[in-house]
């Protein structure tokens, strides 16, 4: 499973960087780090909505409180 | 003319207590491609020392400039300079490097301690003759220039530094040029090296300067050409046509914000890799084959800009991006270390995204961050050129 974090200027205000490290600590956690690739992007074209975070393609909107719930739903469920 | 270019730095600091400086580098650039620039020291310290100086250095610089013969300036300056009433003198020592077409350097030198020339990284006690104008010593040189020469001038602050503290006679300049050949090894600009031997000499007198302390460093370099874009074009047909005029320069090439990148990895036709490094509070680099460095935009170049105001000021940050891998670091090591000639590309569409009041970044600073960083760099002496798209 792919994962993709949008780092531009607009998500990176908006909070990717915790966003990036609080995923980073959640695969570890859950021992994932072997079957979910976390990648960067630049800008995906949809910073209103950002932070932008793409599973396997689909788009999702993350922000720092939702992290986790959207860990669980989208990402543990899946793998 | 050859492809040399000089690299002039300086840096002082004050007696302790005294808010001016008694020291003052002048600098002037000559329309046949000539540089004047001479260090001079004020007697004494504060006020009356800082007159004299900046008199002193702004007499010579102006009257070499326009072709006057040294023997004429320092005529005029023992006519012109106020007479101390403590001690009835008219006195600044001055040093004078006088850069010729990036061929020769003619050096004039008036009781400042001498100036040091590295070459090939090793001292050279170059030739000097002796000649005495309006009973005043002056010593004269004329060196012609190779790569990677390094001059180093000081105002007496430097070779008294620890005097009676960590040394009996000061930092003597036989010892200063081992400090200084080991600092120019390592690719220091000529600001930093200035820098560093005036933090040295700072350290030495224990963070309080007996006497007002100043190095200005000329270093002649190749010209290193540098190609940044920043931003895409406002029309999008032009991307194709910004692409291929950026790529086609001579020099590496950088690309700042994440829009821009995307649209160079499609002209480019090859995969855009962001890192997830965060170092500090820098948004990451990106890899891009064929561009030396991608970064983000706006918050990077803002950075790189904080980066230049202090460097032509106090240069107090150069720590941290002399060894900093976050992008904004690596920015100011290529632009201010590396680069002499310096192409901007920068694209002037609005990103929609940034138009939110709620966000610290809009078009207006965009434009404005290149405005000042254009301008600070050629106070660094690099020569630029700004496109837009």
């Amino acid at each position: 499973m792919k994962v993709t974090v949008c780092i531009g200027s607009s998500c990176h205000i908006k909070g990717s960087r915790p966003v990036v490290e609080q995923l980073q600590e959640l695969i570890a956690k859950e021992n994932l780090g072997d079957r979910i690739e976390l990648g960067g992007t630049f800008c995906m074209g949809k910073c209103q909505q950002g932070v932008c975070v793409t599973v396997d393609g689909e788009f999702f909107s993350v922000s720092t409180e939702t992290v986790s719930s959207f860990f669980e739903k989208e990402i543990k469920a899946r793998v | 003319m050859n492809n040399l270019t000089c690299d002039i730095g300086y840096k002082s600091i004050n007696h302790v207590g005294e808010q001016l400086c008694g020291d003052h580098v002048e600098v002037v650039e000559q329309e046949d491609g000539s540089t004047v620039i001479v260090l001079a020291d004020g007697l004494g310290s504060g006020v009356k020392a800082s007159i004299l100086s900046t008199l002193t250095s702004k007499i010579i610089s102006t009257m070499l400039a326009a072709g006057l013969s040294i023997e004429e300036c320092v005529e005029t300056i023992a006519a012109t300079l106020p007479v101390c009433s403590v001690r009835g003198v008219a006195y600044s020592t001055f040093t004078i490097i006088r850069i010729i077409r990036n061929q020769t350097a003619e050096l004039i030198q008036y009781d400042n301690p001498q100036v040091i020339v590295l070459r090939n990284g090793e001292n050279w006690e170059y030739p000097r003759t002796e000649t005495t104008i309006g009973g005043k010593k002056i010593i004269r040189s004329l060196i012609r220039l190779q790569e990677d020469d390094v001059f180093i001038a000081m105002s007496d602050g430097c070779p008294h530094a620890g005097i009676g503290n960590a040394y009996n006679f000061g930092w003597k300049r036989e010892d200063i040029i081992p400090f200084m050949e080991a600092m120019t090894l390592c690719g220091y600009t000529a600001k930093n090296l200035s820098t560093l031997l005036v933090d040295e000499c700072n350290k030495l007198y224990g963070g309080e300067p007996g006497d007002d302390t100043t190095a200005c460093v000329v270093r002649i370099r190749k010209r290193v050409p540098m190609n940044m874009l920043f931003g895409p074009p406002s029309n999008r047909d032009d991307a194709g046509r910004m692409m291929s005029l950026f790529f086609s320069k001579e020099g590496k090439h950088i690309i700042c914000g994440g829009t821009t990148s995307s649209i160079a990895a499609k002209w480019l036709n090859k995969p855009l890799r962001a890192s997830l490094d965060f170092e500090g509070d820098i948004p990451p680099i990106a890899f891009l084959e064929g561009v030396d460095l991608v970064t983000e935009g706006v918050i990077t170049v803002n950075r790189v800009v904080e980066y230049a105001r202090d460097y032509i000021g106090e240069n107090k940050r150069y720590e941290a991006w002399n060894d900093g891998k976050d992008g904004a670091s690596q920015i100011s090591r290529l632009l201010f270390e590396e680069a002499t000639d310096i192409n901007f590309y920068v694209g002037k569409a609005v990103n929609p995204a940034h138009q939110n009041p709620d966000l610290p970044i809009n078009f207006n600073i965009k434009m404005n961050l290149v405005q000042e960083l254009s301008e600070a760099l050629k106070k660094m002496g690099k020569r630029i050129k700004v496109s837009y798209f």
